[in-house]
């Protein structure tokens, strides 16, 4: 860069940091750009996924035995008889309007976005829940692990986070309802508490569930963070600033988990979508009547609208998460934006 | 040289204590699962209305479930199943992915854009969500499982493939591979290919234990594999239902899967240690 503008000299950091300022905001405007442009396409492939499906919307809402006319009825007034790209533009105008029509076979004639009101704040609480305990969890272990490399402390850490991943989330729901809820009696194991009605109540009885999906994620967090902090111990800042003295404290925290920071963040970032998909069973489990549980009734019973407006829904929040991590990371590591 | 080198992988490999503990776990399941079979002496759905829910005993080693079916036999069956499924998936998606990934960094431009473009698509979706959405389109069969969960995770090996790929692309034995006038497809297979394939192995045996998670979650909620075939998900499903008064049935197919999965993860832990450079020095 200097060799390139000899010239400016003394007066290069205002501007330098101006232009980092723009860049920035161009850089962050067009990662909102890509990501509308990746949920338009991936609507898009679901619509079209579900169009091809074999087997007609109308035979399975009518019966098999429907007649011609009753068929033809029915794709008249569901807009079933026009060509499949003028449906996904009719689907897609409603569905930025909030409507994503109606259901079929679970609450037949039903709005499917006034069943997705109460459904979606539940399943958003249950994932955030799950997603603080692991975190939670994950900085416990992960930095325990690191700061006791090879001594029993380390083991003990990585051992647990081995197991972690070796229980899928359903699994470990039944370990827990049993230790937790039977034996014990400490947690209910069924049912759901709305956080806007009893939030100390809601966050006891969603315990259970959130740490059956947050364990395996606690699991992959607290392994790339030992990883990524032993790596940036052996960094030369880190010695140099050890070798002038500075506390352990200050070093670790503002040279070693500082810079750890990125990667840990950027593979939260990625697990998001397992989150969501653990959400799917344990909601199950449960008896939580969240997204999850919505999208499973409407994949027995084949609620088409359902399920398209269940997994648009579910790709619109990875790819909002996905985003924002991404600027996040781009704002904890300028070298990012360059 | 080559020969040398791999005799001190194999050498470190055994000297790895993470990595031989998980070869010595995943040799065990896979033993039990196709020898156990053979020897035991009932089938998966052979009946006893004599012995429904007994307990764990001399005769029924892991008791049986409400038709009286053995479940440890049907646990050995239900596993083969389960791994044959999430062998020939990730199978599938390690060449088709990897192929991809492979074909995009090597002819870079608009091949690049558009096959990437596509893998980020893919990735986008949760996992578990895009399988569930595929089975339901196109049905619950065996073959629908495979392909439902190959094409979960063919964008990982599509990626790492594709990073593997840029940094030997411009190697000088490549470049006189391609002075030599040889077939862009011939110089993938044999100059790149060996030079990429040590990272997608790894992925590989990180990705079975993935593949088994998913297959066993669509199962348990009963869109995997269907009854009366078994599988670990579906014998799970089957116990939760009298868990109560049955509690071996959850318990045990529970544990099988993650005995499995702590093979296959111990395993691939080892192999990333083994096989990454960074890694090799400090260890």
């Amino acid at each position: 860069m200097s060799q390139s503008d000899p010239v400016s000299g003394g007066s290069r950091s205002l501007p330098a940091r101006e232009r980092a300022g723009y860049r920035r905001l161009m850089l962050l405007g067009g990662k909102l750009l890509s990501a509308l442009v990746l949920l338009l396409v991936g609507s898009l492939v679901v619509f079209l996924t579900i169009q091809a499906a074999p087997g007609s919307a109308a035979l399975s809402v009518l019966g098999e035995q429907a007649t011609p006319e009753a068929v033809a009825a029915f794709e008249r007034r569901h807009g079933l008889d026009q060509p499949v790209l003028v449906q996904y533009l009719a689907w897609l105008g409603n569905a930025l309007r909030g409507d994503f029509g109606v259901s079929l076979s679970i609450a037949s004639g039903q709005q499917i976005s006034s069943l997705m009101a109460s459904k979606l704040p539940t399943t958003l609480f249950l994932g955030a829940y799950a997603l603080v305990l692991a975190i939670a969890i994950s900085l416990v272990l992960g930095i325990y692990a690191a700061r006791h490399r090879g001594k029993t402390g380390d083991t003990v850490a990585t051992s647990i986070s081995v197991l972690g991943i070796s229980m899928p989330d359903f699994w470990l729901s039944y370990v827990l309802i049993f230790f937790f809820g039977l034996s014990l009696g400490w947690f209910p194991t069924y049912g759901y508490v709305s956080p806007f009605v009893d939030l100390p109540g809601a966050l006891h009885a969603g315990f259970l569930p959130a740490l059956a999906i947050a364990a395996p994620m606690a699991a992959v967090f607290s392994r790339t963070l030992r990883a990524v902090l032993l790596e940036t111990m052996t960094r030369p800042y880190v010695t140099a600033a050890r070798s002038f003295g500075l506390k352990p404290r200050f070093v670790f925290v503002h040279f070693i988990f500082r810079n750890a920071l990125i990667p840990y963040l950027t593979i939260i970032g990625l697990q998001i979508r397992y989150i969501l998909g653990g959400v799917v069973v344990v909601e199950r489990i449960f008896g939580i009547p969240g997204m999850g549980s919505f999208m499973v009734d409407g994949a027995f019973l084949r609620d088409l609208p359902v399920l398209l407006a269940c997994t648009v829904t579910f790709l619109a929040i990875v790819v909002l998460v996905n985003t924002l991590t991404d600027a996040l990371c781009s704002f904890l590591d300028p070298r990012r934006s360059r | 040289m080559s020969l040398f080198h791999r005799n001190s992988l194999a050498r470190r490999f055994l000297h790895h204590r993470t990595a031989l503990a998980g070869l010595v776990i995943c040799t065990c399941v896979l033993l039990a699962v196709i020898v156990g079979p053979l020897i035991l002496p009932y089938g998966p759905e052979d009946m006893d209305f004599m012995a429904t829910l007994s307990p764990p005993s001399m005769a029924h080693p892991l008791g049986t479930d409400s038709f009286g079916r053995d479940v440890l036999v049907r646990v050995l069956n239900g596993g083969q199943v389960s791994l044959t499924i999430s062998f020939l998936a990730i199978a599938l998606a390690t060449v088709v992915g990897g192929g991809m990934g492979l074909a995009a960094a090597y002819h870079g431009g608009w091949t690049d854009v558009i096959l990437m473009r596509f893998a980020d698509l893919l990735f986008a979706f949760p996992s578990f969500i895009l399988a569930l959405l595929l089975m339901v389109m196109f049905g619950f069969s065996t073959s629908n499982i495979i392909f439902a969960i190959a094409l979960v995770y063919l964008p990982i090996f599509a990626r790492i493939a594709r990073n593997s790929t840029l940094l030997v692309r411009d190697e000088p034995f490549v470049q006189a591979a391609r002075l030599m006038g040889r077939r862009p497809v011939a110089i993938m297979l044999t100059q790149i290919l060996p030079n990429i394939s040590a990272p997608l192995l790894v992925q590989a045996s990180a990705g079975m234990a993935f593949a088994i998670i998913l297959e066993a979650g669509l199962s348990f909620i009963g869109l995997g594999v269907q009854p009366p075939t078994p599988s670990l998900g579906g014998i799970m499903s089957d116990g939760r239902e009298y868990f109560s008064r049955a509690p071996w049935v959850l318990t045990m197919s529970g544990l099988a899967i993650s005995v499995a999965l702590l093979g296959i993860n111990l395993l691939g832990d080892g192999l990333r240690d083994l096989t990454d450079p960074r890694l090799r020095e400090r260890n």
